[in-house]
C-alpha cells in the first residue's frame, strides 16, 4: 500500500524475527468466585445497580410500554429508539434526541459480569446519548451472564458501533468528587422485559 | 509549563514541591484513591490468574505483532475504514492535516487521548486555524488551563476543586462557591453545543480486534461516544501495540484495564466501532480513519528487554503506587506518560538522551510491578536503561567518577579497607560537604556518630 506500511511492517518483522512466538493462553474465563446466583438477570441488577444504574422488571412489553408511558408523564419530550419492537405503542410527546428530556432505547444484551446494556447503532446513537434520562429495555433471554458471551452474540450481525453503557454518565475529574450526567446520561433505567 | 524536558526533571520536580505544595497533596489524595479502588477491585476476583492471561495475550500479540496488523488492516478496510500508517509524529500530523483539508474540517471535538498528546494533534491543528475542543471534563479543565495532562487516566488530578471553579468562574462567570455539579453542568452545556457543531471527532483507543476490525474505547462520561457518533468524520489513532486477536480477549482486557485503573467492573462507557454509519443507521461519521502510528514502538520491540513496556493498557496503576510520582504528578517529568510507565517508554520513544534522566527517577522498590495488570517488569527495564546510559556516557560526571573510584576500591579488599579507614576522617560535622555528591542530601540531614572501628574488624572478630 504505501512505503510507510512496509518501512514499519519491516521493522516490525525483524524485530519479531528469531524470537520465540509465545502461543495464546486460550480463552478468558473471569476466575472468580462463583456469583451469588446462577440467574444473569440477578448479576446484572447488582452490578448495575452498584454503578448508580436502576432496574425495573416488567412482565411483558405491554407492561413496559405502559410503566414508560406513567414514568415519561412528568418529562418534556421523548425520544424514542428505532430497535423498539412494534407492540410498543408508549403515545408520547415525541421530541428528537438533541432537545427530548427523556430517550428511550432498546438494548439487544445484557451482561451480568459487568453491569452492561449492550446498545446497537442501529438503534440510533444520539438517543442514547443526549437525552438527560435514559430508559432501555432488554428481554430477559438476552441477559448473559459473561461479557464474552454477549461479544460472540454481537458479532453475528454486527452494527458500525456498539456502546457498552454500565450506569448514568460520571466524572470525578474536579477535586475527586464524582458528578454524574457530565456528557451522557445521568440517570439510566434499565426495563427487565420478562 | 508544556515546554517541560525530561531534562529539566530534577529543577521541575523541586519547583514543584517548593512552589505548589498543594500539588503534591491533591496527586497523592487522588492517587491513593484510584489504588485502593484498584485493590479493593481486584480483591473480588483471580487477580494473578487473569494477570497471567493478560501478559499472555499480549505476548502472543508482540511476537506474531506483523501477522495482527495485516489482518486488522484487511479487516478494517472490509468494514470501509480508511487505514493509514504513519512512522513518526510528523506523518501522523501530515496525514491528518490531509483528512482534515479534503473533508474542510474546522471544528474539532477530542475524545481523551494519550497518543494524541504524543503527537502533539492540539497545536498543529490550531496552527492551521482549525478549532480544537478536548471534551474529557478533565481534558477540558487543562485544555482551558493551558497545561498537559499530568495523568494518564485522570489528567487534572493535579488540580484542587477551588482551582476548578475560579477557572470557570474566570471562563464562564460562575460563582466562586459553585459546586461540582454546577461546575460540570456548565462544561456539559458548553460542549454540548461544540459536539454537535464539530465537523470531525478524534480519538485514541484503547484495543484493536484484528479479527473483526474492532477499535475499542474506555470511558466514564460519555464524550467519547459523542465524539465517534455526532461529527460526520471520525479519527482515530491507534498505536501499532494496541491489537488484540479477537473479540473474545477484548472480552477480558476491557474488564482487567477499568479494574487496574479505577477499580470498576467496566469503563461506564465503551464503544465498539467497527466503521461508519451502516444503511441501516440513523445516526454516526460518514467516514472513518484509523491512522496506525509507530513513533518509536519497533524501536521498543526489537529492543529485547524494554520490549516488554508495549504490553501496557495505560491504566495508570504504576503512576497510582509510585512514591516519587505521588510528590508532584506528571507535570516535572517533561513526557507525555509519566511516572515509572514513562521512564521506560521515553529511552525509545524519545530517544536515550533525550529522555535522561527520566529511568532514574525512580526509587526502585517495585511497587509498579506488584500492580502491573500485565506484569511489566518495570524495574528491570529501568535498570536496563540506566545500564545503556552508563554505556553511552550519560550519567553525570560525578557520578560516574565516584561509582569508577568505587569500583576500583572495592575490587580489592586491602583498597577498600583502607577506603573505608579514610572515610572514618571525613569532618561530617560540617555537613558532609566534602563529599560533594552527598551535598543536597546532607544540608538538612544530621549525620550519625561513625563506629571508631570499621565492620570488617567486628565480622572477623565475630559479632555478638
Amino acid at each position: 500500500m504505501s512505503a510507510a506500511r512496509d518501512r514499519i511492517l519491516g521493522r516490525v518483522r525483524s524485530a519479531v524475527l528469531g524470537r520465540t512466538g509465545a502461543d495464546h493462553p486460550g480463552a478468558f474465563h473471569g476466575w472468580r468466585p462463583a456469583p451469588s446466583s446462577p440467574d444473569p438477570v440477578a448479576g446484572f441488577t447488582e452490578v448495575f445497580t452498584s454503578a448508580g444504574g436502576e432496574v425495573v422488571h416488567v412482565a411483558g412489553m405491554d407492561l413496559a410500554a405502559a410503566w414508560v408511558r406513567d414514568f415519561a408523564a412528568s418529562f418534556a419530550g421523548v425520544s424514542l429508539g428505532v430497535l423498539l419492537p412494534d407492540d410498543f405503542v408508549p403515545e408520547l410527546s415525541l421530541a428528537p434526541a438533541e432537545t427530548a428530556a427523556l430517550g428511550v432505547s432498546m438494548a439487544t444484551g445484557a451482561v451480568a459480569e459487568t453491569g452492561s446494556l449492550v446498545l446497537d447503532a442501529r438503534d440510533g446513537r444520539r438517543v442514547q446519548l443526549l437525552p438527560p434520562t435514559h430508559i432501555v429495555l432488554v428481554r430477559r433471554a438476552d441477559v448473559y451472564a459473561t461479557l464474552a458471551q454477549a461479544l460472540e452474540v454481537v458479532s453475528r450481525d454486527p452494527p458500525s458501533a456498539v456502546g457498552l453503557h454500565s450506569g448514568p454518565s460520571k466524572s470525578a475529574d474536579i477535586g475527586q468528587i464524582l458528578v454524574k450526567g457530565v456528557h451522557g446520561p445521568g440517570r439510566v433505567i434499565a426495563v427487565v422485559v420478562e | 509549563m508544556s515546554k517541560t524536558r525530561p531534562a529539566d526533571y530534577p529543577r521541575a520536580a523541586a519547583a514543584t514541591l517548593r512552589d505548589t505544595p498543594e500539588v503534591r497533596d491533591a496527586v497523592t489524595a487522588a492517587t491513593r484513591t484510584f489504588d485502593t479502588h484498584r485493590r479493593e477491585s481486584w480483591a473480588q476476583i483471580d487477580a494473578d490468574r487473569w494477570r497471567d492471561w493478560c501478559r499472555d495475550v499480549k505476548e502472543h500479540v508482540l511476537t506474531h505483532l506483523d501477522d495482527f496488523l495485516e489482518q486488522a488492516e484487511t479487516s478494517l478496510v472490509a468494514n470501509g475504514v480508511t487505514v493509514h500508517w504513519a512512522e513518526r509524529a510528523e506523518d501522523a500530523l501530515g496525514i491528518l492535516e490531509h483528512i482534515v483539508d479534503a473533508g474542510r474540517v474546522r471544528r474539532v471535538v477530542k475524545a481523551k487521548s494519550m497518543l494524541t498528546e504524543e503527537l502533539g494533534v492540539n497545536a498543529f491543528l490550531e496552527g492551521r486555524g482549525v478549532h480544537v475542543r478536548e471534551t474529557d471534563l478533565g481534558e477540558y479543565i487543562i485544555q482551558l488551563l493551558g497545561e498537559p495532562p499530568s495523568h494518564i487516566v485522570g489528567p487534572a488530578i493535579h488540580r484542587s476543586v477551588d482551582d476548578c471553579r475560579r477557572l470557570f468562574h474566570d471562563h464562564f462567570g460562575t460563582p466562586l462557591d459553585a459546586t461540582p455539579e454546577a461546575l460540570a453542568a456548565t462544561a456539559r452545556q458548553a460542549l454540548r453545543e461544540e459536539f454537535l457543531a464539530a465537523d470531525m471527532g478524534i480519538s485514541g483507543c484503547n484495543f484493536l480486534v484484528a479479527e473483526t476490525g474492532t477499535l475499542a474505547l474506555i470511558e466514564n462520561e460519555g464524550n467519547i461516544r459523542l465524539s465517534t457518533s455526532a461529527p460526520r468524520v471520525h479519527v482515530a489513532f491507534v498505536g501499532i501495540e494496541k491489537l488484540l486477536p479477537g473479540m473474545a480477549d477484548l472480552s477480558g482486557f476491557l474488564q482487567i484495564t477499568a479494574r487496574a485503573a479505577t477499580g470498576q467492573p467496566i469503563g461506564n462507557y465503551v464503544s465498539l466501532i467497527r466503521g461508519p454509519r451502516g444503511s441501516a443507521e440513523s445516526d454516526g461519521p460518514e467516514e472513518v480513519h484509523v491512522v496506525l502510528v509507530d513513533n518509536g514502538r519497533t524501536t521498543l520491540l526489537a529492543d529485547d528487554v524494554a520490549r516488554e513496556a508495549l504490553r501496557c493498557v495505560r491504566c495508570g496503576a504504576c503512576l497510582n503506587i509510585c512514591p516519587v510520582y505521588r510528590q508532584t504528578g506528571g507535570h516535572p517529568y517533561g513526557f507525555t506518560y509519566s511516572g515509572p510507565i514513562g521512564a521506560i517508554l521515553a529511552p525509545a520513544l524519545l530517544g536515550l538522551e533525550e529522555a535522561m534522566p527520566l529511568p532514574f527517577a525512580s526509587s526502585l522498590c517495585g511497587a509498579c510491578a506488584d500492580v502491573c495488570p500485565v506484569r511489566i517488569p518495570i524495574p528491570d527495564i529501568l535498570l536496563h536503561w540506566r545500564e545503556r546510559a552508563v554505556e553511552a556516557g550519560l550519567t553525570p560526571f560525578v557520578e560516574r567518577m565516584g561509582v569508577r573510584a568505587f569500583g576500583a576500591a572495592a575490587g580489592r579488599p586491602s583498597t577498600f579497607s583502607l577506603a573505608g579507614g579514610l572515610l572514618r576522617y571525613v569532618p561530617w560535622a560540617l555537613g558532609g560537604r566534602a563529599l560533594p555528591v552527598l551535598g543536597g542530601w546532607s544540608a538538612e540531614r544530621t549525620p550519625p556518630e561513625l563506629s571508631r572501628e570499621p565492620f570488617h574488624k567486628h565480622w572477623k572478630e565475630g559479632i555478638e
